[in-house]
């Protein structure tokens, strides 16, 4: 009798804990679902209106068309894949280098105020540029492969980083400033302690940022010129007209995009439990 | 020793802290104290009233050293005060808790930086946690914490490092009442057990009577001091218990009219 009893109540323990975890993949499910489903509905539509010949699909491609270039590019010939390759390689270095030296700048500035303001200007003329401008310099410098590439990547992410390093070093609370003082830290113990771990929430919005701005220098630069890379395919695809090529590419951009902003949240939550 | 004594005459040189005639103006020429004196012995604990506005942060960032003395004179123990020394700490209004580190590393805080070894002071943040009764805590970061346990945990930090003076500045002014109660027994449990020198601003009345040794009260405008009262309650005190007793309510009356005449003169 006690032992049926006991059992029913493990029992009971049991059911109560299996919903929970039930319902929160139903919620996960139930979102990545009505995220499909929507990107069925608009897929059928388009390929509706291709066949039925409202849109031209030689300018706007169809679907169907779309994903039979993915196939063959990413399975049957594997096409795609040594320019994917290029591209994330390229981003990653530009992404590492971008940050290290955007960090570090941010950093340094933050340190030495006078020097950072000094710089200041300069900075926000820098910022002011577009970028991509300076990609045919780049490609006269350092010729049509990666380097050229990593040097547009960089010249975005590394602003990108410097001013959120900045902004999150000067936003120290200015309670915790006072306590500083008070318990007599020395200017080192106040930048490791204090002004840095206030600075990572900005840093890693900053980070996220970067990566992005990463992809879409390295891109820019493959579409400019350059021997490999997504955008090099982009551009000989829309060249050859070849509006289902284009948006292929279009999708495997979206996609890098997406994974790696995944990855960065991940890398976030794990790194800022505190907040 | 007698921890509640005022200081008799001639006997400065018992005195933690000593201030002499000091007069302190902001930019712009506003005033906010004039001509303070006031000495506070060892083990003492005085609690400073008075409207706001009327210099009581003042004084005690003068003591604290975070404001340099203009007129008159300032002494702890016999030297002038430098923000950062190891005699003094300082308790914020707000719990100024560093958001990225747990219940346990906060307390620990102030120690580590004052260069306490970190087996010690690991030990006395501990104990210290659970004597604010906040030991199941110590790996919640402050975010998970209620206002009442965060400021619990800055004093918490406050007694870990082993400052001899005590300076507060109003650090249960944002408290309800509830919360309050239990930060002052608290406060006052551990000040019974190790009898350090306290400089505690308020501006609860009740709070300041119950507390101290001595109530200094302020007026306003620049800030003088209106009036010092003992306050000859018996130690160890139940702030709880207090409310019923006459003589706590008798003493409220006198520095409620200390106060009132401050604000009138």
């Amino acid at each position: 009798m006690s032992d049926s009893l006991s059992r029913s109540g493990a029992g009971l323990q049991e059911t109560r804990k299996l919903p929970s975890v039930v319902s929160r993949l139903w919620v996960l499910s139930r979102a990545t679902f009505g995220r499909l489903a929507l990107v069925v509905v608009l897929g059928l539509g388009w390929q509706w209106l291709a066949d039925s010949g409202l849109l031209n699909p030689l300018f706007f491609g169809a679907p169907r068309g779309i994903l039979d270039r993915l196939y063959d590019g990413l399975i049957v010939t594997g096409v795609l894949l040594p320019d994917i390759w290029a591209s994330i390689v390229a981003t990653l270095i530009a992404f590492a280098l971008g940050s290290v030296g955007g960090i570090g700048l941010g950093l340094l500035f933050a340190i030495f105020p006078r020097g950072g303001g000094f710089f200041e200007p300069f900075l926000t003329a820098f910022n002011a540029l577009p970028r991509i401008a300076l990609a045919p310099l780049f490609i006269l410098w350092f010729g049509l492969g990666l380097p050229a590439k990593i040097a547009v990547g960089v010249s975005l992410s590394i602003v990108i980083l410097l001013s959120s390093t900045l902004a999150g070093a000067r936003s120290v609370d200015a309670d915790l400033l006072v306590l500083a003082r008070t318990l007599g830290a020395t200017p080192t113990q106040v930048f490791f302690r204090i002004t840095l771990p206030s600075a990572v929430p900005t840093i890693f919005s900053g980070l996220r940022l970067g990566l992005i701005y990463s992809l879409l220098g390295v891109v820019s630069a493959e579409i400019i010129g350059s021997v490999n890379g997504l955008g090099v395919q982009l551009t000989q695809s829309a060249g050859m007209f070849d509006t289902n090529g284009v948006f292929a590419i279009l999708i495997i951009l979206a996609f890098l995009g997406t994974v790696l902003t995944w990855a960065m949240n991940i890398l976030e939550k794990r790194l800022l439990r505190w907040r | 020793m007698v921890p509640n004594s005022g200081l008799p005459e001639g006997s400065e040189g018992n005195a933690a802290i000593a201030v002499r005639n000091i007069s302190h103006e902001f930019a712009g020429g506003r005033a906010t104290l004039s001509h303070i004196d006031l000495d506070i012995a060892k083990g003492e604990f005085v609690t400073i009233v008075g409207p706001s506005g009327c210099g009581k942060t003042t004084l005690l960032n003068l003591m604290a050293g975070l404001l340099s003395v203009q007129t008159g004179s300032l002494t702890i123990n016999d030297h002038c005060p430098t923000a950062g020394s190891r005699e003094t700490a300082y308790m914020l209004a707000r719990d100024a808790l560093l958001p990225w580190l747990t219940t346990r590393q906060n307390a620990e805080f102030g120690a580590m930086i004052t260069g306490q070894g970190a087996a010690e002071r690991r030990a006395r943040a501990l104990n210290l946690l659970r004597k604010v009764g906040l030991d199941t805590f110590e790996d919640a970061y402050p975010k998970a914490l209620s206002h009442g346990m965060r400021q619990r945990t800055a004093l918490a930090r406050t007694f870990c490092l082993q400052a001899p003076i005590l300076l507060m500045d109003e650090p249960f002014g944002a408290l309800d009442a509830q919360t309050k109660l239990q930060l002052e027994e608290a406060l006052l449990s551990l000040w019974q057990t190790e009898r350090r020198t306290v400089v505690f601003i308020t501006h609860d009345l009740g709070e300041a009577i119950a507390l101290a040794d001595r109530v200094v009260v302020m007026s306003g405008r620049p800030g003088r001091i209106a009036a010092i009262i003992e306050i000859s309650l018996p130690r160890p005190r139940s702030i709880r218990l207090l409310q019923k007793d006459p003589k706590f309510h008798e003493l409220y009356a006198q520095v409620w009219e200390q106060l009132e005449q401050g604000l009138n003169g």
